[in-house]
């Protein structure tokens, strides 16, 4: 399975342009809450161009905005969405920011304890494996997530069961404040994977290429039957964890610059040519403002509906 | 139609299986369920009959156990999952209360997650802290969950149909104490209870006793006795706990004017607050009304005798019963279902016939060891000062545990077999001290002065007589070391 350049960029400089979009709203008191992609777009886009978008599932890290666009939901949506609009896809107004979440595109309702959503994920894949099908679940999780107690219960009940998942660690080396050294004795996390005898990888996640080849030798494995796999994908998180978050008090800047010359978009930007890579630029750009200013506009959450869907039938 | 009598348990395991049968989306999943079929025997004879991908044995793990059978129903199965005991529901609690229960609500109907989460609860087994425990306060009070507690086997079967066919997460508390004690007749096949009301389990106009689980029973059994009393009391089957039948409850109200609910759940917060606020905001109640519950203890001990003393039983729902029809007016309740503090409030008699007496001996300032070794000796001389009462009578202990009260800011805890007051130095010389609630004895040590110190025993006079309580004093001064 190769990856088109052009589409992985194109994907990773819309996520880049709304996500920049989404920080200055969220500061300028225009929206609730912002919560950063930058430096984590290889990620999605890399695992979100090799899922069967609308047939596989997605339990994904809530960083994922960009295989959100890779998978089919549009940057309208999406910014519905960022606004808490009547009409955002993932929540109608009663979640935050990136919690994820679209029966339509296969994408699991993310929460806000993480990663509760990973032992949802190996549900919705064991699933598929009793109803028959070859569908795929992408499970996405940080660092810190990676840390929980139910993480092990969960790969290693899949891993039992040869399931058919992959486990992704987003790997940004910080939980929030907490650096790495704080949350896992060894960091080398896809070793991991040898206790619950299945693969375990490390990818360079700043390469879309390489992290969309690791995501589609894990799909194939998973899809075939062969159980899931564990992915330690390395990025690095350019913005503050949230809107609330100030990250000067626990990292340098220098140490941010640095990362920064490593950034995704500019390593795969190396790989295509100029002018193209400009005009995708270009009209990431206007495609960001224009979802912005259209979702900005339509009507918000509305109290008539606060008392629906508590249950099927409202009591 | 045709009806076969069955006890809970197997009421609970047909319903199991038809479900299996009718709809091949209905998976279980569980510890032990496959192999052993369950702990209870709940699933007993399903792996062969269904096989290893619809009764899966999984590992002990129960917070994966949750939100695995949380994504199963999001993805379209119909899962239905065993929490062996209730105790361990805590570790799947973010899933259900957290996640499942939020699921349709947080996604605006997108998700929804058709879940049942089975469990056995309940004390009366010997089981201990971790074995006993009644939950289903924790679940009744979150919205977008239902939570069932079927209390007869027609119910266990109709009710657990109707949850594995529901849209919404439900929780399904299986008393274990009915699982084969209770049994009654149940409809072969089809058998659907869906309403969602509760069910008058017994009709009468005196007075409305709710319950649920085993301890609808007790109330059944205490209705009868209040019959031959003349009192007829209605009582309702709540089983249906979120959301509550409030129309059931308040119909049968504005008959009776007259509440008393019992639950075997801890009292402070449990869903006897909630019914009895409902009931009083409705204005149908002619007299206060009463909740006979579990003490709030700490958790349910093993022995006997001290599971005994706290699991409300038909006896204490009699009494409670009693003083409910003596109360013609709105005046604040007295006696013993006074409602109380943390503890002993509902459950016994506080008016007790005492007696004291008083011994001077030779003790130094420092004596606490002294004085616990001599009480060891004079309760083994003299066991009825260390002993309970129980419903069945006054219970004599091998072992002294000494409710150790050291002053106000050290208060005694509570749950043991003998108090001793001792506020040391800063006490005064002399001070009598109550007899516990449920023992039958109490000792005070007085201040030491110039190294003479004086013992006061306090006695129960229905356990313990005059020459019983010389006797142990004279037991405890043996005991002491002569200076």
């Amino acid at each position: 399975m190769t990856l088109d350049l052009d589409r992985a960029y194109e994907v990773m400089a819309t996520a880049r342009q709304m996500d920049e979009r989404m920080w200055r709203l969220a500061r300028a008191g225009r929206a609730h809450f912002a919560v950063p992609c930058a430096g984590h777009e290889a990620i999605g886009a890399g695992y979100g161009l090799a899922l069967r978008a609308g047939h596989d599932f997605v339990a994904p890290h809530y960083r994922d905005l960009p295989a959100m666009l890779a998978i089919g939901l549009t940057p309208r949506e999406i910014f519905l969405h960022f606004f808490a609009k009547r009409d955002d896809p993932c929540a109608h107004g009663r979640q935050p920011y990136a919690h994820w979440g679209s029966r339509a595109h296969g994408v699991v309702s993310q929460q806000g304890p993480q990663p509760n959503h990973v032992t949802h994920g190996v549900g919705v894949a064991w699933g598929s494996r009793l109803l028959g099908t070859d569908q795929v679940t992408w499970i996405g999780f940080g660092d810190g997530g990676a840390q929980k107690g139910e993480v092990h219960e969960a790969m290693n009940i899949a891993a039992i069961h040869k399931l058919p998942c992959v486990f992704c660690v987003e790997n940004n080396f910080y939980t929030q404040s907490v650096p790495s050294r704080l949350e896992s004795a060894r960091p080398d996390l896809a070793a991991r994977a040898a206790g619950y005898g299945i693969p375990g990888e490390t990818v360079d996640a700043m390469d879309v290429r390489l992290m969309h080849d690791a995501a589609a030798r894990a799909i194939a494995r998973a899809r075939a039957g062969q159980g899931p796999t564990l992915i330690d994908a390395r990025c690095y998180r350019y913005l503050p964890n949230t809107s609330n978050d100030d990250d000067t008090r626990y990292r340098s800047r220098e140490e941010v610059e640095e990362a920064r010359r490593r950034d995704p978009l500019l390593l795969l930007r190396q790989e295509l040519d100029a002018a193209r890579a400009d005009a995708i630029d270009e009209e990431a750009m206007t495609v960001a403002a224009e979802a912005a200013e259209w979702a900005e506009a339509q009507p918000g959450g509305d109290p008539e509906e606060v008392l629906d869907h508590t249950y099927a039938q409202r009591s | 139609m045709t009806t076969r009598t069955l006890s809970v348990l197997e009421a609970v395991r047909e319903a199991l299986a038809e479900e299996m049968e009718r709809d091949p989306r209905v998976v279980l999943l569980g510890e032990d369920i496959g192999r052993l079929g369950g702990v209870f025997r709940a699933s007993h004879g399903l792996l062969d009959r269904f096989g290893p991908e619809r009764v899966i044995d999984t590992p002990m793990a129960e917070t994966a156990i949750a939100g695995i059978t949380m994504g199963l129903a999001m993805r379209g199965l119909r899962p239905v999952a065993e929490i062996q005991f209730a105790d361990f529901m805590h570790s799947a609690m973010d899933h259900l209360a957290g996640e499942a229960a939020k699921l349709r609500y947080r996604t605006g109907g997108d998700w929804t997650a058709p879940l049942v989460v089975r469990t056995a609860y309940g004390g009366g087994f010997r089981g201990g802290p971790y074995h006993s425990q009644s939950v289903e306060a924790f679940y009744s009070h979150v919205p977008g969950l239902k939570v069932m507690a079927p209390s007869f086997p027609d119910d266990a079967k109709g009710m657990l149909t109707a949850a594995i066919r529901d849209p919404d997460p439900v929780l399904f508390l299986e008393h274990k104490r009915t699982y084969r004690a209770i049994t009654g007749p149940v409809p072969a096949g089809e058998h659907v209870v869906a309403d969602g009301r509760l069910r008058v389990a017994r009709a009468g106009d005196a007075l409305t006793i709710v319950g649920w689980g085993m301890m609808l029973h007790e109330a059944l059994a205490a209705a009868d006795e209040l019959a031959a009393e003349g009192i007829e009391v209605e009582v309702l089957d709540l089983r249906w706990l979120l959301p509550i039948d409030r129309d059931g409850l308040l119909d049968s109200l504005r008959r009776t004017g007259r509440l008393l609910v019992v639950h075997e759940d801890t009292l402070t917060m449990g869903l006897g607050a909630e019914l009895c606020a409902l009931a009083a905001e409705a204005g149908v109640l002619s007299v206060p009304p009463v909740r006979v519950a579990m003490p709030d203890v700490g958790a349910i001990p093993v022995a006997d005798a001290m599971e005994d003393a706290l699991i409300p039983t038909r006896h204490k729902v009699v009494a409670a019963a009693r003083n409910l029809m003596e109360k013609g007016d709105s005046s604040p309740l007295r006696g013993e279902v006074r409602p109380g503090g943390p503890g002993w409030g509902t459950s016994f008699d506080t008016t007790i016939p005492e007696a004291s007496s008083v011994i001077e001996v030779t003790l130094p300032e420092v004596h606490l060891e002294l004085v616990l070794a001599a009480l060891q000796e004079a309760c083994r001389a003299v066991p009825q000062c260390n002993a309970t009462f129980t419903w069945d009578g006054i219970r004599l202990h091998d072992q002294v545990h000494v409710d150790l009260d050291l002053g106000p800011l050290s208060p005694a805890r509570g749950g043991g077999t003998f108090t001793l007051v001792d506020y040391g130095p800063g006490g005064s010389l002399l001070g009598l001290p109550a007899v516990r609630p449920g023992q039958t004895a109490a000792l005070r040590v007085g201040a030491v002065r110039e190294g003479r110190a004086y013992l006061a025993l306090a006695v129960d006079h229905r356990a313990v007589d005059g020459a019983d309580a010389g006797r142990f004093l004279q037991a405890l001064r043996q005991a002491l070391p002569e200076r």
